[in-house]
């Protein structure tokens, strides 16, 4: 695929711009939620792949992140190097989904949710239980990251080489949305979101995509999950499985707009942004700015901001189509009747 | 010359409803066939056992000698059967030439390509003009080509057209018809199901196979099938009784 | 047999489930939030007037029901018609808005309604029953009965079950589609608030106590076999001796988690319920 170096450069200066942020911030509690934000961001650019192109709306994604963040906390305990247990985590939440995706993939519409849901209770319910994961007191996580100083003089603080590695998994995520947006895999997703019987009425195999893409997805949300629970060092069901973090995952994308591909980045800043502000006035209670968010956004933006812009922009431009369109004058009549 | 399309007495139940009767049928290269029956006659029935929507209860259905009849539709498409839904259903948040490049990526994963391929198929269609139009919101006749187009761009040696004209005034399906009998310069065998509008079937079809209430009660070239008494009588009502004599 | 005690609340709470998704077609992930606002508007009652819970769920259903209603007049509606994705997030949303606006109220704390009912045992030749869940069972039982009675017999009842057929047909019929779609809503919301006031005694209460109730009641509304409401009713006393089965030989602990795999079996395997007939 030839990449226009137009269109390579708008998406490197803001990864660089991104990447440049924690020169000028040395907050410690800023940039924590700098990088809620980024990673966030990614989990959401991995869940849209599922959610958004392929319009399968799980609520189970956090199956993959707790995954990623006991696989990382697990392997290591084992003696694992720390960077061979991410990507085992992942590896073994992709399998993971291999396996829920082949049962819950028969399922439609709301079952096909419930039982996405119903499975990343029954782990967090397991690690809850199990004495391998440590029960309800959960599992000390092993640092990625430590302080380092680098050209002698400047100090990178662990916080800030999270924010860098999010930032990585960030664009590694918008790179792999992209591409999909823009080649036959994407078609096919969206095709399968429209409509699965004309989707395989066209030679797609629409249970074959739909494996493929939440594969993609779970490693992603997978090395999300890791990076988080190495973030705050510790883990427990209720953090690194609780299905907050699924409906964040969603909700963030929704926002934002569902299968487009600044939906997810924009979703995160303005939720996590917001949800910020609301912590800091409402405590435990700042959820409730999600819930008026959700809310909204289904009443008055279904298609998000994204596609809420779009829809601006292409009104007046092509957004109806000319009234005589094959050739006969009666084809209105004929939409009457359909 | 050997059939393509090779449908063996089968039968097709729903609960205790046989919806289709040990129904066999034979299609022949560059043919158009017309199943023609009354609502609920088990056209679409037929239609969804050979594109692999459902499968035979008894009998088989093979495709240029290939059984196909456990396949998966995506399979079946593959093989080279296209199809068009009764209930048009186009993907309505893409745009025309999107809904007709995902047929063309059956055979081509380059956009540019798959793009080229559709204009075509956009173009011999005669809807060019709406081809960056979103299909939601587009009148029924510019839908029902769209099917078409889809279908096409697979490149299928075989295309069902189910229910083709319903919904359309004489005019455009007229119009819709003339496109019709010139599939077959694409290469493509054509098998049309349609209730009424006889205009259309006895212009396009070089033969026609009678459905009702499941079973097959008569074959043959449109123009002796509509005379005889019994299609007459139950199918096709008085009016064409009238007209047939 | 405490298995079947729980399981006529579950079964109250399916029935309310079926009512909204089963019959009206209205994904309502929202359920178990509407059954913690049942248990709250008890408390309050109990915590404020000293009124007992068994009979307090009373008022606290009446409120319930206009709350429902409200609910549907105002968000449920005018997303009716629209997907299942969009009805998923809104109730999200509603269940969100709800669970943290009562947070907001009356704080995180755990509260416990202490009535001595709760701890008086009754001997039944070998058998041991608490009297409170005794209570509970039989209050659950007549309104499962009326419920199942109410759709049968009455003409709102009829209209419901026309609705539940064909939507598109009912109006034709001169059934005013809105008006029994917010109506089943409602009662569907009530038996979730009424439930929510019957466990109260028997639960500690904190605002995000539904949650796990929202996936149970869809548990039992799959068990019973997709818009049947009788069918709801046995799904949530198999569901209830099921976790009673379970907490025996496995421990408390592992219940849900067991509720969860039999819903996944369930649907994967005979998708139209253990009792459901099979459907083409």
């Amino acid at each position: 695929m030839k990449l226009p170096v137009r269109k390579f450069l708008t998406f490197l200066i803001p990864v660089i711009a991104c990447a440049l942020v924690p020169v000028f911030v040395h907050n410690d509690y800023l940039m924590q939620v700098f990088f809620r934000i980024i990673l966030f961001a990614a989990l959401g650019l991995a869940w849209n792949l599922v959610g958004g192109y392929a319009g399968q709306l799980s609520l189970g994604h956090v199956a993959f992140f707790g995954v990623g963040a006991y696989g990382l906390a697990m392997f290591t305990a084992r003696g694992v190097p720390v960077w061979i247990s991410i990507f085992l985590a992942a590896a073994a939440a992709t399998g993971f989904a291999a396996v829920i995706g082949l049962i819950v993939f028969r399922l439609r519409g709301p079952y096909f949710t419930l039982s996405t849901i119903a499975f990343a209770e029954v782990l967090r319910l397991g690690a809850a239980n199990l004495t391998a994961t440590g029960g309800a007191i959960g599992l000390s996580t092993p640092a990625l990251f430590r302080p380092r100083t680098f050209f002698e003089t400047h100090l990178l603080s662990t916080v800030q080489q999270f924010y860098l590695a999010a930032v990585t998994l960030a664009a590694v995520c918008f790179v792999i949305n992209y591409a999909t947006s823009k080649s036959r895999p994407g078609y096919y997703l969206m095709a399968i979101r429209e409509d699965e019987e004309t989707a395989a009425a066209v030679g797609i195999s629409t249970a074959g995509y739909k494996l493929r893409a939440l594969l993609i997805s779970a490693f992603l949300t997978a090395l999300g999950g890791a990076l988080y629970g190495s973030a705050f060092q510790y883990i427990v069901p209720d953090s690194a499985l609780s299905i907050e973090i699924s409906v964040q995952m969603a909700i963030i994308t929704m926002l934002g707009g569902a299968g487009t591909l600044l939906g997810p980045v924009i979703g995160a800043i303005l939720l996590l942004g917001a949800s910020e502000v609301f912590k800091n006035r409402f405590q435990e209670s700042h959820l409730l700015i999600y819930g008026i968010l959700i809310v909204v956004v289904v009443l008055f933006l279904p298609e998000g901001i994204v596609g809420g812009l779009r829809h601006l922009f292409r009104r007046g431009m092509k957004s109806k189509p000319p009234s005589s369109v094959a050739q006969s004058p009666a084809v209105a009549e004929a939409k009457g009747g359909n | 010359m050997a059939a393509i399309l090779e449908l063996r007495n089968v039968s097709k139940r729903f609960g205790g409803l046989r919806a289709v009767k040990d129904v066999s049928l034979d299609l022949s290269p560059g043919e158009i066939l017309f199943i023609i029956g009354p609502n609920g006659a088990g056209k679409t029935t037929v239609f969804n056992l050979i594109s692999g929507f459902l499968h035979p209860d008894e009998g088989s259905i093979a495709f240029f000698g290939k059984d196909i009849s456990r396949l998966k539709p995506h399979a079946i498409a593959r093989l080279g059967v296209g199809r068009t839904f009764q209930i048009v259903k186009p993907l309505p948040a893409l745009t025309v030439l999107e809904n007709v490049m995902l047929g063309a990526f059956m055979h081509t994963a380059g956009l540019p390509h798959a793009q080229e391929e559709a204009a075509s198929i956009l173009d011999f269609l005669q809807m060019s003009h709406l081809k960056d139009f979103q299909a939601r919101g587009l009148p029924l006749a510019a839908l029902k080509r769209l099917e078409i187009a889809r279908a096409l761009a697979t490149r299928p040696k075989l295309i069902l057209l189910d229910e083709v004209v319903s919904g359309l005034t004489t005019s455009e399906a007229l119009a819709l018809a003339e496109l019709i009998k010139r599939l077959p310069e694409w290469g493509v065998s054509v098998v049309g199901g349609v209730e009424h509008v006889m205009q259309v079937v006895m212009k396009i079809s070089d033969r026609v196979v009678v459905l009702d209430y499941g079973a097959k009660i008569a074959e043959g070239k449109p123009a002796d099938v509509v005379k005889q008494p019994e299609v007459v009588e139950a199918y096709l009502g008085a009016k064409y009784k009238e007209l047939a004599r | 047999m405490d298995g079947l005690l729980t399981g006529a609340l579950y079964a109250l709470i399916g029935m309310g489930l079926a009512l909204i998704f089963g019959v009206m077609r209205i994904v309502n992930f929202a359920h178990g939030a509407f059954l913690m606002l049942g248990m709250y508007a008890s408390w309050v009652l109990f915590d404020r007037y000293q009124i007992n819970p068994y009979i307090a769920f009373i008022p606290a259903g009446i409120f319930l029901f206009a709350f429902g209603y409200l609910v549907y007049q105002s968000l449920i509606r005018p997303i009716r018609s629209r997907s299942d994705f969009m009805q998923i997030l809104m109730t999200t949303g509603i269940s969100l808005i709800l669970v943290d606006s009562v947070q907001l109220k009356f704080g995180a704390d755990y509260h416990q309604t202490n009535i001595e009912l709760v701890n008086t045992p009754l001997r039944f030749g070998a058998f041991t029953l608490n009297a409170a869940s005794l209570l509970s069972f039989a209050i659950a039982g007549v309104l499962i009965i009326g419920l199942q009675q109410f759709v049968v017999r009455t003409r709102t009842g009829q209209a419901l079950r026309a609705i539940a057929q064909n939507p598109a047909v009912a109006p034709l019929m001169g059934i005013n589609v809105t008006r029994i779609q917010g109506l089943s809503f409602a009662l569907g919301i009530m038996m979730a608030g009424i439930a929510g006031a019957l466990l109260l005694p028997a639960l500690y209460l904190f605002p995000s106590v539904g949650e796990d109730y929202t996936l149970k009641a869809f548990v039992v509304v799959v068990l019973g076999g997709m818009g049947s409401i009788e069918g709801a009713a046995i799904g949530g006393l198999v569901l209830g001796v099921t976790e009673s089965v379970t907490s025996l030989y496995l421990g408390n602990e592992w219940a849900l988690a067991v509720d969860f795999v039999l819903f996944l079996l369930v649907l994967s395997l005979k998708p139209s319920g253990i009792f459901g007939r099979q459907r083409a």
